[in-house]
């Protein structure tokens, strides 16, 4: 047995997994925080992408956009990492053992890293973005790349309910 | 024709029917679903948190709400589209569902909800539009359409918690009983 799947077992016999999956209406709440929460993050994302495109948020700066919707994107990330743990917990084969969720922990990595990629240029070099930068033809293609792999992972983590779409390739977690 | 038998036809229409027979149209179509709702939502919120004072508030109201409605539009109607879709393929199992029904209910609330605004607060824009919060009504309408939104969310949730689907995919090669134990959704 594959060691992920031995440490999901583990994991699902532990007293705070017992407890969650006691009441049935926990995992479904925490799923629907998720979700709000996935609406705070993807909207600001959107946003950002807009205001670097300049179609939204002309009348404000790169940074000033940004200082309007990072902290919401931060906090929502945080929500986000804080629920997901607690739908680990309470449904660990679930999660684990789907190929869905692993993809899609690579796809919010890649995400994350871009953000926090974004973040530190606008620290370094904010002016710029609101002259070069958001007519560079990279930085838009990166941009529009942000939004699309925050989309993916969220098209991805509805699929964990539904892994058998990828038939004998997410055989190997289970094994 | 009465609402059972249209139910079953929508059932029985070609869409529901290839849906059903599909491994991967069903989740495809409801991860769809998600990303347009989570975007409907967070859209909104934002107008809200402006009409509120609560986030924005150095722009004017028009300007925030002409960045982001085309958008909220565009997302509505994907999770429209998605959302009518999920409900042919499945429509004798979601219409009695309470949790369904009151998403429905909830829905049309937030139409209501917005036209309201459209009679009360939009119609006097120009004389808070820069103010960084709007008038009573305008609030009120922001804080109905935050919990409304956010409670469509949570039936949403509970519609597929409650609602097994009314045909299960057929495939030999694939264990569904034993899938069904091991994925609750």
């Amino acid at each position: 047995m594959p060691l992920v799947n031995r440490f999901a077992q583990w994991l699902s016999q532990t007293p705070p997994s017992r407890m969650l999956q006691t009441y049935e209406w926990m995992v479904p709440t925490i799923q629907s925080v998720h979700i709000v929460a996935i609406g705070v993050v993807l909207a600001a994302v959107l946003m950002l992408v807009l205001r670097i495109f300049g179609v939204a948020w002309r009348d404000h700066s790169v940074a000033d956009t940004h200082a309007r919707f990072g902290p919401w994107l931060t906090g929502g990330l945080v929500v986000l990492l804080l629920t997901g743990l607690a739908m680990i917990v309470g449904e660990p084969p679930r999660e684990l053992l789907a190929l869905s969720f692993w993809l899609k922990m690579l796809l919010v990595a890649v995400g994350a890293g871009l953000v926090a990629a974004f973040r530190r240029s606008l620290r370094r070099h904010g002016a710029r973005w609101d002259t070069a930068a958001a007519h560079d033809g990279r930085t838009r293609v990166l941009a529009v790349l942000t939004l699309l792999v925050w989309c993916a992972a969220v098209v991805l983590g509805r699929l964990i309910a539904y892994d058998y779409v990828w038939g004998s390739w997410s055989a190997g977690l289970k094994g | 024709m009465d609402a059972a038998a249209l139910l079953a036809t929508l059932e029985a229409s070609a869409p529901a029917v290839a849906i059903r027979n599909s491994l991967v149209l069903f989740p495809l179509i409801e991860s769809f679903h998600v990303l347009g709702l989570t975007l409907v939502f967070g859209t909104i919120a934002i107008l809200d948190l402006r009409l509120l004072g609560l986030a924005s508030t150095r722009r004017s109201f028009t300007a925030v709400a002409s960045d982001v409605l085309p958008w909220t539009w565009a997302a509505f109607a994907l999770t429209v589209a998605t959302g009518v879709l999920m409900f042919v393929t499945n429509a004798t199992t979601y219409y009695p569902n309470p949790y369904f029904q009151a998403k429905v209910l909830l829905l049309a609330l937030s139409g209501v909800n917005m036209t309201v605004f459209e009679l009360t607060a939009r119609r006097t824009v120009r004389e808070w539009d820069r103010d960084p919060s709007a008038p009573p009504a305008g609030r009120i309408v922001a804080v109905v359409s935050l919990v409304v939104w956010i409670s469509v969310i949570v039936l949403g949730r509970w519609v597929g918690f409650t609602s097994a689907r009314a045909t299960a995919p057929t495939d030999p090669g694939v264990d569904f009983d034993a899938i069904e134990e091991l994925l609750p959704k």
